[in-house]
């Protein structure tokens, strides 16, 4: 077997798939992924909500986002030749109290500020856009550009595409060690001691990248962090936009399968039984849902949209966030270590950018400016100043 | 470690079968020909297959055909249905309506 | 918010789930059941067949009886059994949610016993989705709990001891079983429950499984034939039938999602995905027990021990019994389940041609291949004696651990010995008085009393007879062969029900007697 490649990509979640895309799109496909789970996408990228959002962006993150949604989604499902199921039908963020009012127009008013376009709504607005939310709610903040999509067919449309490109993937090859030659980035060991060897190195392996990149002397400032979502059984078509609530008790869409998908969480998730403690790292096999997160979800949602009070919910599910310190990514190569390319931090909000962030990747191996800037994303950012 | 171009030589491309139309998972009308047809486009575990096609993703929770799906994934990947990993199990054990799974004594912490 | 605290906390009501339940709450724990269905007892209410084994086994009893005995022991031990009570989760610290009635429930146990039973198994096929096509233990709840009949002409799938057993249910309910196929080269049940199937005419096509079935909106017919070698069908061997339900008999897989969510350690085997357990059902999560068929299908009389085992380590494990007392009575329920596993259809045995019974006779291949023992072949059998006067035939043939008939003659003429499979031998010393306790007594309705020239040139044949209406004495019908076909006309001349015979009436049929040795079944003319 030939462990050397030009590009290796550690983390075959919806950003390593993407970026492998990209790379093999542009002719360089002697590209690796390495995936530690069994199933590719088995991170976050198959356990999020599917926001395809701009608002409620941090500035420094929204360029890229507003750059996937102008250039690469609407024609996403036909590049990968999967049903990608976009739907840009807007985002709601509803808000109950004067307070929600007030947080919610504060957020609308910086996102104006950097050119996106949200606006506030009153009750009756809302109720044109969705009639089934409840009537205590009182107004919400608009974003017409915002939507959704469906994580799991994008996270394998990438894999597939990239696949048929030539790119290798490598399933259960769970990462223990980098390893410099001469001063720049080389060798990737596995846990099972296989050694692979690349020009250059994606880390994008969520909060592993973190053991992962120490094994070069790299910090990465990020957490754990777990979320819990759940599913309905299928619904006659209700609506097509994207919600949340200005006290963030949960977010959602009606997919196009029919079934709601709902995000949230109790914020007393345990987390203890899914660590190993032998090496503090996360055993992907185990993912363990709250007794009481469930119900809290349920009780949020139908508050807000009474009309679900009878739906079934068929599963729920939770996975990790790779909480970065100030909640926007590690992105963009590493000056101390030459060859070695972040991608991760994510903060629970790494889909909706994946296209974006999977073509710049791209472009910072080949030594492309990227197509938006996003130095202030360097990992930089946290290096000692006193 | 598993190489999946390495199984993707292996398998050879996809070649159509007679009964490709019969349905597998009846929740999700999921056919045996898409199936087979994922698996040679690299779709490999039943978690894959449930999120591609989501077979299994249905009412019954993959308990009518969760058999099925692994005995064609075994065979088209020359395995044994032993060693194809099975899917995660997810709360709630049968579907449950929302107001049910609210009323658990627990407040809005609104 | 409430959580509510028990010692030991049971999911699942059936033989397993009570069997454990009534040995911890002897012990003094305090214990809960949940069941999601409206009755307890899991399948054992769906079961109206008298049950195999030795007296401990509660051989002879039918399975709902049985049922019924267990749920009024748990309530005297003072178990808390939950109906309509659905376990939508386990989660760590040993949590269980429930839902009951409009809401849903936390509860905590020091234990949890896990014995969700198993699902049916489907196969699919042409048509396999159209309305008629159904699982047979879905079959036998229409029939048993809610007395509906699931169709008039059936098509079994399956000659496991369900698809055999669930065939003669639903002739018993009036239902027309047109044909009972299987994949397989041989019978997999009993062969006891298979000659009874057979005798009542329902052709075996082994080595046969279904091409198709057909119907627009339902079901309407089914098209069988046979399997080659590669388990391709043969071409030129379909065959039609004209059905309007075709039943799937086609194996059980353990429901062990609940465990496999609580990250309990698991294992894919040939016989399901189950958790891996010491063989009291501790599994690799402490205080997390499996019992019963979510650990590996077997029969309920296994479940049951397994059960009380269960039920007894967590005693243990919960300071409630010491290490001492659960070892002894570990002993002897051990010694009782490996009696269940002994014999031709032991779990070494599975999926093995045995050719030999452990008495060195040879086996019946009719019997494999075809359902019944041929004429030729029942005379080497220990059972089957030719005496003056009446005497039992036992047409027992194969190594099954059941014993009842050797306790149910008063006069000692049936002899099985220590071994419980052994097979049950006719002592032709004693003598025999007619009064037909062997024919009731046997689960497999394989016992017959015989009785040459109650007049000249004609004998009688006693047989057990579960159908209605029960004929008149003095009506004239047709004898069945063991292979259901005809063999000569008949007359009934006795018809006996008595409360021990427990529903299993005696019919007594006066036939020439060259077919007393062939006549087993009765048939209005």
């Amino acid at each position: 077997m030939n462990n050397t490649a030009d590009v290796i990509i550690i983390g075959g979640g919806v950003n390593g798939c993407a970026a492998a895309y990209y790379l093999a799109k542009r002719g360089v496909r002697d590209v690796i992924v390495l995936e530690a789970a069994k199933s590719i996408g088995h991170g976050g990228s198959s356990r999020n909500g599917g926001g395809v959002r701009q608002s409620g962006r941090d500035v420094r993150e929204l360029p890229y986002a507003m750059y996937g949604i102008q250039y690469m989604w609407p024609t996403l499902s036909e590049e990968l030749g999967v049903d990608v199921e976009y739907t840009q039908k807007g985002n709601l963020r509803m808000g109950k109290t004067e307070e929600h009012i007030k947080k919610l127009q504060t957020l609308a008013s910086n996102a104006r500020a950097v050119g996106l376009d949200v606006k506030m709504i009153d009750k009756k607005e809302v109720k044109e856009i969705c009639p089934y939310l409840s009537d205590e709610v009182i107004g919400a903040s608009w974003c017409p550009t915002d939507g959704h999509a469906n994580p799991l067919t994008t996270t394998l449309g990438y894999y597939k595409r990239a696949l048929e490109l030539g790119v290798r993937f490598f399933t259960e090859a769970s990462v223990k060690e980098l390893k410099k030659v001469k001063g720049k980035i080389r060798k990737v060991i596995l846990a099972d001691g296989t050694v692979f060897e690349g020009e250059t190195v994606i880390l994008a392996a969520g909060y592993e990248s973190r053991a992962i990149a120490r094994t070069v002397g790299i910090d990465i400032p990020m957490m754990r962090l777990i979320d819990e979502a759940l599913v309905t059984e299928m619904q006659p078509p209700m609506t097509d936009v994207m919600f949340g609530c200005a006290t963030a008790d949960f977010y959602g869409h009606q997919t196009v399968h029919g079934s709601f998908v709902f995000g949230s969480d109790s914020g007393w998730e345990p987390t203890d039984e899914m660590i190993d403690p032998s090496n503090n790292c996360v055993d992907p096999s185990k993912l363990i849902t709250n007794a009481f997160t469930l119900s809290a979800s349920c009780r949020a949602i139908q508050d807000y949209i009474p009309a679900l009070t009878d739906a079934k919910i068929v599963r729920s599910w939770c996975g990790w966030l790779d909480e970065s310190f100030d909640g926007v990514p590690f992105l963009g190569p590493v000056d101390e270590v030459p060859g070695l390319i972040l991608a991760c931090g994510f903060t629970g909000h790494g889909f909706g950018t994946a296209p974006s962030v999977g073509l710049m990747l791209s472009q910072m191996v080949v030594g492309e400016p990227t197509v938006v800037d996003i130095s202030a994303l360097s990992y930089n950012r946290f290096l000692p100043v006193r | 470690m598993f190489d999946i171009q390495e199984k993707l030589k292996e398998i050879g491309p996809y070649i159509e079968e007679a009964d490709d139309d019969l349905l597998v998972c009846r929740c999700e009308e999921v056919t045996k020909g898409e199936i087979r047809r994922a698996l040679h486009q690299g779709i490999f575990t039943i978690e894959e297959m449930r999120r591609y096609l989501r077979s299994g993703m249905g009412l019954c929770q993959g308990q009518t055909c969760g058999k099925l799906v692994k005995g064609i994934i075994a065979k088209e990947l020359h395995v044994s249905p032993v060693d194809v990993y099975p899917a995660s199990s997810r709360a709630p054990m049968r579907p449950t309506e929302m107001r049910i799974l609210a009323e658990d004594g627990g407040v809005c912490h609104e | 918010m409430k959580i509510e605290r028990y010692d030991m906390i049971v999911v699942g009501a059936g033989p397993a789930g009570l069997s454990a339940a009534i040995e911890a709450a002897k012990q003094g724990l305090k214990t809960i059941v949940f069941d999601e269905n409206e009755r307890p007892g899991g399948q054992l209410f769906k079961q109206i067949h008298k049950f195999f084994g030795s007296k401990e086994h509660k051989a002879k009893v039918r399975g709902f009886k049985i049922g019924e005995e267990l749920l009024e022991e748990a309530h005297r031990y003072g178990v808390e059994v939950i109906l309509n009570a659905t376990v939508i989760g386990l989660y760590p610290q040993k949590e269980v949610t429930v839902k009951i009635g409009e809401e849903l429930r936390h509860y905590k146990g020091d234990a949890v016993l896990v014995a969700t039973g198993a699902s049916e198994n489907m196969v699919n096929f042409e048509g396999w989705t159209l309305p008629g096509v159904i699982g047979a233990g879905a079959a036998q709840t229409m029939m048993n709990l809610h007395h509906i009949k699931p169709g008039k002409k059936v098509l079994m799938l399956g000659s496991g001891n369900v698809g055999l057993v669930v065939s003669f249910q639903l002739m018993q309910a009036g239902c027309e079983v047109v044909a009972l196929a299987d994949a397989a080269p041989r019978v997999g049940g009993y062969g006891v429950h298979a000659a009874k199937v057979a005798r009542c005419g329902v052709p075996f096509y082994l080595s046969h499984t279904i091409v198709k079935a057909e119907g627009t909106d339902h079901v309407t017919g089914v098209v069988i034939g046979q399997v080659g070698a590669d388990w391709n069908i043969i071409p030129g061997t379909e065959k039609h039938f004209d059905v309007d339900t075709i039943c799937l008999a086609v194996g059980l897989s353990p429901m062990a999602q609940l465990l496999k969510q609580a990250e309990v350690q698991m294992a894919d085997t040939k016989g399901g995905y189950v958790p891996v357990c010491t063989k009291d059902g501790a599994t690799s999560v402490p205080g997390i027990y499996a019992a019963g068929d979510v650990s590996g299908i077997e029969e309920a009389s296994s479940a049951m021990i397994e059960g009380r085992m269960s039920g007894a380590a967590i005693a243990c494990y919960l300071g409630y019994m010491s290490e001492g007392e659960k070892n002894a009575r570990m002993k002897e329920l051990e010694a009782q389940l490996d009696t269940l596993r002994q014999g031709m259809f032991a779990p070494k045995n599975r999926g093995k041609l045995v050719e030999k019974t452990d008495e060195g006779i040879a086996v019946s291949m009719n019997l494999l291949e075809n359902g019944f023992v041929a004429d030729d072949e029942i005379e080497r059998y220990p059972g089957v004696t030719h005496q003056k006067g009446i005497h039992p035939v036992i047409e027992c043939t194969q190594n099954i651990p059941c014993n009842p008939c050797q306790d149910a003659c008063p006069k000692g003429c049936i002899r099985i010995g220590k071994n419980i499979t052994s097979l049950p031998a006719v002592e032709g010393k004693k003598e025999c008085v007619g009064c037909g306790m062997c024919v009731a007594s046997c689960s497999g309705q394989a016992i017959f009393l015989v009785k040459e020239d109650v007049e000249p040139g004609f004998g009688e044949v006693t047989l057990p007879y579960e159908f209605l209406p029960v004929p008149e004495v003095g009506e004239r019908g047709l004898a069945l062969g063991r292979d259901g076909r005809e063999v000569c006309s008949c007359e009934v001349t006795k018809v006996s029900k008595a409360p021990a015979f427990d529903y299993t009436n005696l019919l007594t049929i006066k036939v020439p007697n060259e077919m007393l040795m062939t006549a087993r079944f009765y048939k209005k003319a």
